[in-house]
């Protein structure tokens, strides 16, 4: 009866695992090609380890309760040769020959020019991303990437401060970012959807709260959004927006973060041309609402600690208001509607 | 060797526990009794009085062992000490020209002349009593514990007060700050008094003048919301100071208004030419104006131009002694949740300090809405 009851608790928890965070981030449900070959080349290295193992027991039960004449087969120099050094020799060669046929797409990167590219720096505790389509000019942004569905996406990593590791269990990787150098990842989305991604090294305080989600959408519609995106920000439509908008420049905002069109040219923080478009506020820390907003001006330590923001304690509750609400109404429209 | 015999032994030490048991007990019935005198009139026995002084000057000496003493001959140092001496020390201990209160004279023991007892003292003792005070003397404390720099400008000037003469002092205490003979009227009706110690101008100055220390920041011409924002932040001692914290906790809020509009509304005062080097100039105006990427150091001017927030001080032509010492102040801060200064000037090199005070201190101030960066 226990033993049953374990054993539910144990399939019970691998399908929790499998099923993580809607497998929004789970490297065991792949919806990438690259995912998919990890997937694959682990459910293959699962299955033959369970295979050697099963032959060590067996081999183990023989030499204790088996018969003489297994005994004897079993302690023969010609079985340690083989089971010992031969077999080991040629499987585990084999496993790494396909390991490195598997993923040399990930590997070898640069040839092909025609790949959408987006480079990614990893920065205490925030994701510094550029889309450089080919022909046009960067497109600055940050902590959301935005790829087109079953194109290959190639990605350069690079570092600001210390090491980090850019990781999208769902659609592969993952690849260390590394101060001085550039690393180079190749990624290509099979389905539409959200994809969460992770720094996957500890590169200090709030480390855990640097996320990052990447969203895959159909081709076209992602041609159209890049293109929206490279646009100046959207100027403010109403009165607390403008009021927000000459808040944000004259607090001095625009040190750090740029706002496109308009004098915030900042480049030591997030870029903010696209904030109200994103998901979450605080690089994936909070839901992107209001109140979160808010509270990351006036309590960004408290939210994530150590993070480069003073926080803007003197601001008015209304000044708030209309920060927010301008920093909410940064998102490219639809021109169409 | 002979032994003592063990009942000798423990008679003996029976005995001198019973001594200490007496001891304080005889010293708890005392207290108790209330036969012991505290009255500041009656004086101590001269006995009691060396013991006390003998252990008060062992404990100074002790306690200063291990403070490094700084360079104390800068007259702006001694020029902001004489100022505050003049509103937080000279009741009790006088001053060239200002008699020690008769209520301070009947303190026990009463304040010492500080132009005869401070050559026994080194600076380092000084500064150990300016800062800590000492119990049951009747001297304080100094009000900000973290402001060493505020301390070592009182004893620089102490240095200087045995050489003064009433009409020195008055000059340097008052700042150049005429008071004019008030009436009989005035003088009855009025608190104002001709020693003005809780004038603003005897350090910051007024209408043309400005500072005469240049430890002491410019307030001609600073938007009134800032102005108002940091007495705010002083009189509640979230800015901490001891030389502006009890003079700002003395002006009610509609005071500390008035005053900050009237230094927001005087034109800028004419300076000396500043003595730093041109390339130091440039360097700070790169920093001012681009900031430092790698060093994750925003540039200065997106929040100190005319067109920022009133909150947010103007800085153009502020004394480059007095940002430097701000900025260090910011630096050495513990305090990491504090202001939006204290991270900034934490990535700031000291050579970045440098340069930037020198580019601020340099710029010429147009009248607001002119200057333009």
């Amino acid at each position: 009866m226990r033993h049953a009851r374990s054993f539910t608790a144990i399939v019970a928890s691998s399908v929790m695992l499998a099923g993580c965070g809607r497998d929004m981030q789970s490297m065991l449900a792949p919806k990438g090609i690259q995912a998919e070959q990890i997937a694959g080349l682990a459910w293959l290295l699962f299955g033959f380890g369970i295979f050697v193992l099963a032959i060590v027991i067996a081999a183990t039960w023989l030499a204790i309760g088996g018969s003489a004449r297994s005994r004897r087969i079993l302690a023969q120099e010609s079985t340690v040769f083989a089971l010992g050094i031969a077999f080991p020799v040629v499987t585990l060669s084999l496993l790494l020959g396909y390991g490195v046929w598997l993923t040399r797409a990930l590997l070898d990167t640069g040839r092909d020019q025609n790949a959408v590219s987006i480079e990614v720096v990893g920065e205490q505790w925030w994701w510094r991303v550029t889309y450089l389509a080919p022909g046009g000019t960067p497109v600055a942004s940050a902590n959301e990437i935005r790829i087109p569905v079953a194109t290959p996406i190639a990605f350069k990593l690079r570092a600001a401060d210390v090491i980090h590791s850019f990781w999208v269990p769902s659609l592969g990787g993952k690849v260390d970012m590394i101060p001085g150098r550039t690393t180079h990842l190749r990624l290509t989305a099979e389905r539409p959807g959200t994809y969460r991604g992770q720094c996957a090294e500890y590169c200090g305080g709030a480390h855990a709260l640097m996320a990052l989600e990447v969203v895959a959408m159909p081709a076209s519609e992602h041609a159209a959004w890049l293109q929206r995106a490279a646009m100046p920000a959207r100027a403010p439509q109403s009165d607390i927006e403008q009021r927000g908008q000459d808040l944000f420049l004259a607090a001095g905002c625009g040190a750090c973060h740029t706002v496109r069109g308009t004098a915030a040219a900042g480049t030591l923080g997030p870029d903010l041309t696209q904030m109200g478009a994103r998901r979450s506020v605080g690089v994936d820390t909070m839901p992107l609402t209001r109140d979160n907003v808010v509270r990351f001006i006036t309590d960004g330590q408290l939210v994530k600690p150590g993070n480069l923001m003073p926080e803007f304690r003197f601001l008015q509750p209304s000044e708030l208001d209309a920060l927010a609400a301008y920093l909410l109404s940064l998102k490219a429209t639809d021109p169409d509607g | 060797m002979r032994t003592i015999p063990r009942s000798r032994l423990l008679l003996s030490v029976r005995l001198i526990l019973l001594g200490l048991t007496s001891i304080a007990l005889g010293g708890f019935l005392l207290a108790w009794s209330g036969l012991y005198n505290v009255a500041a009139s009656r004086g101590h026995w001269a006995a009691i009085d060396a013991i006390l002084t003998f252990g008060m000057t062992n404990s100074v000496r002790t306690h200063a062992l291990g403070i490094e003493a700084r360079p104390l001959d800068s007259k702006d140092l001694a020029t902001l000490g004489a100022a505050h001496f003049h509103s937080g020390c000279a009741f009790c201990h006088g001053a060239p020209g200002v008699p020690v209160s008769p209520i301070a004279q009947s303190m026990l023991p009463s304040p010492p002349d500080l132009s005869k007892s401070m050559r026994e003292w080194r600076d380092r003792e000084l500064f150990w009593i300016v800062k800590n005070g000492i119990k049951y003397t009747g001297m304080p404390a100094w009000v900000a514990q973290e402001r060493d720099d505020e301390v070592w400008a009182v004893v620089a000037f102490l240095r200087l007060l045995p050489t003064l003469d009433a009409a020195a002092y008055r000059e340097m205490a008052l700042g150049g700050l005429t008071v004019p003979a008030q009436s009989g009227r005035e003088i009855a009706t009025t608190e104002a008094t001709s020693g003005a110690a809780s004038a603003c101008a005897r350090c910051h100055g007024e209408k043309q003048r400005g500072p005469k220390s240049r430890l002491v920041p410019v307030l001609h011409g600073q938007p009134a919301g800032f102005l108002m924002a940091a007495l705010e932040d002083y009189a509640n001692a979230r800015r901490p100071s001891g030389i502006m914290q009890p003079q700002a906790s003395e002006l009610s809020a509609e005071d500390r208004e008035r005053v900050a509009r009237y230094y927001a509304g005087l034109a800028p005062p004419a300076r000396p030419e500043p003595s730093s080097s041109d390339e130091a100039v440039e360097r700070g105006r790169m920093l001012a104006t681009r900031g430092d990427l790698d060093a994750k150091i925003p540039p200065c001017m997106d929040c100190h131009n005319t067109s920022s927030l009133e909150v947010y001080p103007r800085l153009a032509g502020q004394h480059a002694a007095y940002m430097a010492n701000r900025l260090r102040l910011w630096r050495n801060a513990h305090t990491s949740r504090s202001e939006i200064m204290a991270p900034i000037a934490r990535s700031l090199s000291e050579q970045q300090i440098e340069d930037v005070s020198a580019y601020f201190s340099s710029m010429h101030v147009l009248s607001p809405g002119k200057q333009n960066h």
